[in-house]
């Protein structure tokens, strides 16, 4: 009896231990790869890329980095070959940066909202062009939403005490021209539940409609053409637009200050010649999402200087 | 594995072996290509892995290498590098130069040109193994950094592949050991099972042994935790299979129940099926091996018994014919074809002076003379050849016993193949002398009916004679011739007379007036009848009669002639000068005896068988008629008794009272014994009488 139990046992070891050596012979067997050798041992010190010298372009940060390469490389590269200079874009982070790039001579071609440029003015910067909207004028609207299934919201006047959301505390058609419209109506800033500004960097515009639409906010603020871009992504049809704001001057094209007005000439006509009847021109203005680019100068936005100083915005734009 | 040691283990390890090899078939393979797909699939999973996270990086870099923002690129890198299997992340611009990297101590040179991004887009996949003894297998990952369809550099980042074998490996492992775990399980369960099936057949085995001892009594089957009658509460107290737990009542034939009522046991296993008797009451197999084993020794433990019955009943009968083989006298041998005896009984083993044992498968000639084996060998011989019984009668002679045998050969059946021979010996010895007695008895018989014929025609003529000659006598003249001749005339008549009277008395043995009578009266009357006469010729005659009175059934008259007869033959056989002693006494059988001694000239060993046959005397023409014994052994064997005649007379009967100068003859000794009628004083007869 105890030798039949001790067979019985060395029989279940005999089972276990093969099992086990199978198990782990056959683990150790992966996919067959060739690997190639390497020395992780020997190092050296990275070498910085050292920034290319010419003219730097900036595109306000209102979208992604690489949206604003994506829109504005052929019009750098048409400028560039055109001024027969290099001409790199840069991309500060915030609007505050690209501001303070333009004042620290970083960038010598701005291309901003006319509430930033009322900033880069102030730093002497000074602006040479401005662009014709797709919609095919040389200036714009802003636009105030909110949810067609939010009854409570059905006129302008019903915003008060609700909760708004705006792009940004620069953006002009994304709070500025709103919050004109507002004042206009005679709502305040303090009438307003909460005003907060969609997070960013990049896709602000967006972000806000999609705040209203999921119902976060009460009411937003954009600029025109911004629900288009989201045609294809959310029900338009959930959305109200309460109100558009008076037109303002388009975005502007600003030179630095000390820029050689020679190459500002160059540039600005290089950007005059742009004709969206002509194919090649057609693909360069259209990446850049814009129709043209006609001249302007500082004067063109006093009305948005005016609704600064209406609103007491221009001690908050200083600081 | 030799076959003959699995053929020896023991059924429970036979079952765990079973099963060990049946989990190990299974789990082998099963772990196999579960480890194997697992492999594949986390390889495959790691390198969708490494390529995503690559194409990430090389998505959220786009806005940070835009802007030269190398402190964010810097914290992406080490941000991807942190995650627990990724080796390293690095940025490469459009010239490759590395923009950030997690490496915090200087760049590895070749790990820069390795790896690249295709033109064509997509994420290059390559396996690099690091230098050193235990070197790592990483997957590195280079995804191209495109903005707006140009190519600003590749992300690339490092994925150990070795560390993800190791994971495999701890999967195989927690495999394997629940599979271990499961092999373990199984073997417990196995062996349980197989003790509890192994413990069941130990039961069948050992009751096989206890069968094979002769124990029939032990039960192998379980008992039922419920009867039939329990079951289907039915009462019926007449039904076979109530009360009989010990037998499934579907194996039983003329059961009761309505499911079942005029089914065989054989169409019973078909009809229960649905029973609920059989539902709750079938076992498994081995209770069926136990149950029909159990109906196997209850069976064999009856047919046991019948053959031990049997066995009984032929024992006795052959007990029985031993003793009657035994017990008879007759020699009783049964041979073989070849003379060779198969059996022989008690007596015939008796007559060889062996022990049976010693006789059996042995031959004629090693018993008997060469001469004697050779002539038995020659009848059995002729028996076997003609088929035909044989017998004969023949005196015997064996270690100087003589003896006549009746002897028959007959052929019979042989116990086995062939024929063979039974010899019976029956000894006729006794036969044969009582015929030769009838033959002489008849013959007395005959010549007394002549006898008394003759003389009842004689008797007439002689008184006629008789009368004549005295009346003769009367008339003639005592001095004259005449006279003398009628004298002798009358003399010899009345010789004649007494011859006829004798004749008479043998034939119809007279008038027999018996009656009880002392044997010592008669004797002495007798003795001095005769006494006078015996002094003459100077004999002496010695009477010696016990105290003890011997009355016997007898004629008086009668028993004194034939004592006197014994008288006048010791006279005669003495002539003169002798002694005659006469004794009587009661033998030890409780007869009465009467001797009569003589010293006389005694009877020849030729004439002893003769003395009591009629006629025959030795005594010269005249002096004895020849009846006188003849007529005394009538008279004893009438009365029950028996005669008996010793000559010569025993030596001592006559040492010490032989007369001085007598010179003694051979003697003869005339025993006489009758049975003993009643005993008494010798008076009482005669008050009897009187």
């Amino acid at each position: 009896m105890l030798r039949r139990r001790r067979l019985t046992t060395a029989l279940s070891a005999l089972a276990l231990a093969s099992t086990l050596v199978l198990t782990l012979g056959l683990a150790g067997c992966g996919p067959d790869e060739e690997a190639v050798p390497v020395d992780l041992s020997r190092r050296e010190e990275p070498v910085p890329a050292v920034p290319k010298r010419g003219l730097t372009y900036a595109y306000l940060p209102q979208y992604a980095h690489a949206v604003s390469y994506r829109r504005h490389r052929l019009l750098v590269e048409y400028l560039s070959k055109a001024v027969g200079m290099p001409m790199r874009q840069v991309f500060p982070n915030t609007f505050d940066e690209h501001v303070k790039m333009v004042s620290r001579g970083e960038i010598d071609i701005s291309f901003s909202n006319p509430f930033v440029y009322l900033r880069l003015a102030d730093y002497g910067a000074r602006a040479f062009a401005r662009i014709i909207e797709p919609s095919g004028k040389p200036d714009f609207r802003g636009q105030i939403i909110s949810r067609k299934d939010d009854s409570s919201i059905t006129a302008l006047a019903d915003c008060r005490g609700k909760r708004w959301m705006a792009v940004d505390p620069s953006s002009a058609g994304g709070y500025l021209f709103a919050l004109g419209e507002f004042y206009d109506q005679g709502i305040r800033r303090e009438d307003f539940a909460e005003i907060g500004f969609a997070p960013g960097p990049g896709g602000k515009q967006e972000k806000t409609v999609l705040a209203v639409y999921s119902g976060t906010w009460d009411v937003g603020s954009i600029r025109e053409g911004t629900l288009a871009v989201l045609a294809d992504r959310i029900d338009l049809d959930r959305i109200r637009v309460l109100a558009e704001t008076r037109a303002y001057p388009s975005w502007v094209y600003a030179a630095r200050p000390g820029l050689d007005p020679d190459i500002v000439r160059k540039i600005a006509k290089a950007m005059f010649a742009l004709s969206i009847s002509r194919p090649d021109d057609a693909v360069i203005l259209q990446t850049a999402n814009i129709r043209g680019i006609i001249q302007a100068d500082d004067a063109d936005y006093d009305s948005v200087r005016e609704l600064v100083e209406k609103l007491g915005l221009s001690q908050e734009a200083a600081q | 594995m030799n076959p003959h040691i699995v053929s020896r283990l023991s059924f429970r390890s036979k079952i765990n072996l079973g099963i060990v090899l049946i989990l190990l078939c299974f789990a082998g393979p099963v772990i196999w290509l579960a480890t194997d797909m697992a492999a594949r699939e986390l390889m495959n999973e790691i390198k969708a892995k490494g390529a995503i996270l690559a194409e990430n990086l090389a998505v959220q870099v786009t806005d940070s290498m835009l802007a030269g923002d190398l402190l964010r690129l810097k914290n992406m890198v080490d941000e991807i590098a942190a995650v627990d299997d990724i080796n390293y992340a690095f940025i490469q611009d459009a010239e490759g130069r590395v923009q950030a990297s997690s490496y915090a101590g200087g760049f590895p040179v070749e790990l820069k040109t390795i790896n690249a991004a295709p033109e064509d887009g997509g994420t290059s996949v390559r396996l690099l193994k690091t230098s050193g003894a235990d070197g790592e297998l990483i997957y590195d990952f280079a995804a191209p950094v495109i903005i707006s369809g140009a190519r600003f550099g590749q992300a690339r980042l490092g994925l150990s592949r070795t560390r993800h074998e190791a994971r495999i490996g701890r999967l195989a492992a927690a495999m394997a050991g629940v599979a271990g775990a499961a092999l373990c399980l199984a073997v417990v369960a196995s062996t349980l099972f197989a003790r509890r099936v192994s413990a069941r057949i130990n039961v069948l085995r050992e009751h096989a042994e206890e069968v094979v001892r002769g124990n029939l009594d032990l039960r192998a089957g379980s008992p039922l935790k419920k009867n039939c009658w329990e079951i289907m509460q039915c009462g019926l107290l007449s039904c076979p299979a109530h009360g009989d737990a010990e037998r499934r009542c579907w194996r039983l034939a003329g059961t009761m129940c309505p499911n079942c009522r005029d089914k065989t046991p054989r169409d019973k296993e078909e009809s229960c099926l649905n029973c609920e008797v059989y539902k709750q009451n079938k076992g498994d197999e081995i209770q069926d091996l136990a149950e029909t084993f159990d109906v196997m020794s209850a069976a064999l433990k009856a047919r046991l018994a019948e053959l031990r019955d049997a066995q009984a009943s032929i024992a006795g009968q052959e007990r029985l014919l031993r003793v009657i083989l035994d017990a008879t006298p007759d020699h009783v041998s049964l041979l073989d074809a070849d003379l060779r005896y198969l059996a022989v009984n008690r007596a015939y083993a008796g007559f060889l002076g062996l022990p049976p044992s010693e006789i059996l498968g042995r031959a004629d000639r090693e018993f008997f003379p060469p001469e004697e084996a050779r002539a038995r060998e020659e009848e059995f011989l002729g028996v076997l050849a003609s088929g035909k019984a044989f017998h004969k009668e023949a005196e015997i002679v064996r270690d100087g016993r003589r003896g006549w045998y009746h002897i028959l050969i007959a052929q019979a059946p042989g116990p086995r193949e062939g024929a063979a021979l039974l010899r019976t010996d029956r000894e006729v010895t006794e036969v044969r002398r009582y015929r030769e007695q009838l033959i002489q008895a008849q013959k007395m018989e005959s010549v007394g009916k002549l006898a008394g014929g003759v003389a009842h025609e004689i008797n007439t003529p002689l008184g006629v004679i008789l009368g004549y000659a005295q009346l003769l006598l009367d008339d003639v003249p005592e001095d004259a011739q005449m006279h003398e001749d009628l004298k002798a005339i009358e003399k010899q008549t009345l010789v004649c007379r007494d011859i006829v009277a004798d004749l008479l008395k043998f034939s119809r043995r007279g008038d027999d007036r018996r009656r009880p009578v002392s044997l010592n009266d008669t004797l002495r009357e007798a003795v001095g009848l005769a006494g006078r006469s015996f002094a003459n010729q100077r004999i002496r005659l010695e009477l010696d009669l016990p105290e003890e009175e011997m009355i016997v059934a007898a004629d008086p008259e009668r028993l004194k002639q034939v004592w006197i007869n014994f008288l006048n033959n010791a006279r005669d056989a003495i002539g003169e000068n002798g002694l005659v002693a006469v004794t009587a006494r009661k033998t030890p059988d409780g007869r009465a005896e009467a001797v009569f001694a003589d010293t006389g000239s005694g009877i020849a060993p030729e004439n002893l068988k003769m003395v009591f046959d009629p006629f025959f005397t030795t005594k010269p023409v005249g002096s004895g008629t020849g009846l006188g014994l003849a007529v005394s052994y009538g008279i004893i064997k009438d009365y029950g008794g028996e005669l008996a005649v010793t000559s010569p007379a025993p030596e001592g009967v006559f040492a010490v009272r032989t007369p001085e100068g007598a010179a003694p003859g051979p003697g003869s000794v005339f025993t006489a014994v009758l049975p003993i009628a009643a005993q008494g004083s010798k008076d009482m007869p005669r008050n009897e009488e009187g």
